[in-house]
């Protein structure tokens, strides 16, 4: 009998890179599958797609994993980075795939403006509520009153809801889900692999190493739990009054819509231009 | 039957990570008497019998390392989920 390997890793990944870059139970090793299986479900070439990714723990998720082509850029530039991508190369799919700290906090003016200008990429945010690879510091995506290494007295800020700014910028697809919800992820992801417009997918992903240890949260399945238990659908949570929804995560597909985008834009306009010329 | 295949080198451990003990609806696994070449130790399957073939255990892992294959014609002993609740 041959050796059993597993087929996602098979396929898609490239041989030499025999181990994810991942502490033991972090959230990204579900991404790394959940992004994969999408691709697969949907029966793609990895050489239809660029991977884009910052600097972070969660910014190792494409590169060197990936059997495509990946780019590991500077820290909070990635959208900068797969703009230009997409601009020069519209044909591909062009995948971002990075942390809170990277995407929300250095990078949130890339992240705002993407989804305002509606260029045809997809995001994927890795929230897991801390900046992990540098020790645990302080996010704008971490929440109110819990002790990190730079607030060891508790947080005094109020944590950003990421979803909400990107679909207010107008992004015409945004979805949240967390890493207990891998089934979801995929199928958000394999819509957003076939739209044509700026698709951003939030991911609430436990780090147990730096979150779960500075913020006193517990394990990797201790935050599993959580998620599991706080977890309220998007049309259950506009039922509910802001009072019962604290604590909770709401999770779904928030945004589904056609917009005009820009590369596609771009391309009609040179047509356009190049024609008035000749 | 599924069949479960635990591959043990690229495990990164039941007591830190362990998520295969979690998401298992029948809880078939736990901690191996066994150490891979990193020092983790890798859970082992005990009533594989029992196996839904839900392949949670495959979607969840971390570290690509469960493989769930179907039944030898191909088919899985029960319809898998479209959503994990
Ligand atoms: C310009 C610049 N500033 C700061 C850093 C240090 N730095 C590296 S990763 C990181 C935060 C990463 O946090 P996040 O994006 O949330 O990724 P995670 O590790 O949590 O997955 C910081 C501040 C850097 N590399 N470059
Ligand atoms: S520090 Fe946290 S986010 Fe980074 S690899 Fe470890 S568990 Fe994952
Ligand atoms: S396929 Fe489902 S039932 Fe079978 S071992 Fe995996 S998680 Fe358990
Ligand atoms: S989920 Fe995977 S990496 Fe984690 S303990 Fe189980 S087999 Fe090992
Ligand atoms: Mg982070």
């Amino acid at each position: 009998m041959s050796e059993i390997m597993h087929p996602l890793r098979m396929k898609y990944t490239r041989e030499h890179v025999k181990k994810t870059t991942n502490c033991p139970g972090c959230g990204n090793g579900i991404i790394v599958q959940a992004i994969l299986r999408a691709i697969d479900e949907l029966g793609m070439d990895m050489d239809e797609f660029a991977f884009v990714s910052g600097i972070g723990c969660s910014a190792w998720i494409p590169s060197p994993l990936f059997n495509a082509d990946t780019l590991h850029t500077t820290h909070g530039r990635p959208i900068a980075f797969a703009t230009g991508v997409k601009l020069g190369k519209p044909e591909l799919n062009v995948v971002v795939a990075s942390g809170d700290g990277d995407l929300a906090a250095i990078g949130g003016n890339h992240l705002i403006h993407a989804a305002r200008r509606n260029i045809g990429i997809t995001v994927i945010l890795v929230n897991n509520g801390i900046y992990a690879m540098t020790g645990g510091q302080t996010a704008p995506t971490t929440p109110r009153g819990v002790n990190t290494t730079t607030n060891p007295y508790g947080t005094l800020e109020s944590v950003f809801d990421i979803s909400s700014l990107v679909l207010a910028a107008g992004a015409p697809f945004v979805a949240r889900w967390t890493t207990y919800h891998p089934r979801q992820i995929t199928s958000s992801l394999k819509k957003a692999f076939t739209s044509r417009g700026f698709s951003f997918i939030e991911i609430i992903s436990q780090c147990p190493v730096q979150y779960g240890k500075v913020t006193k949260s517990g394990s990797a399945l201790d935050l599993l739990k959580h998620y599991k238990k706080d977890s309220i659908k998007i049309d259950k949570a506009r039922t509910m009054d802001p009072e019962s929804l604290k604590g909770k995560i709401v999770v779904g597909e928030f945004v589904n819509e056609q917009k005009p985008e820009l590369s596609a834009e771009w391309t009609e306009l040179k047509a356009r231009v190049m024609e008035g010329r000749s | 039957m599924p069949t479960v295949t635990v591959l043990e080198q690229s495990c990164k451990g039941v007591e830190d990570c362990g998520i295969c003990t979690f998401v298992c609806p029948a809880s078939l696994f736990s901690a191996s008497e066994k150490m891979n070449t990193a020092g983790y130790v890798p859970p082992q399957i005990l009533n594989q019998e029992k196996c839904t073939g839900c392949r949670n255990c495959m979607i969840y892992c971390p570290d690509f390392s469960i493989v769930v294959q179907k039944n030898a014609d191909g088919s899985n002993s029960v319809e898998e989920k479209e959503e994990d609740e």
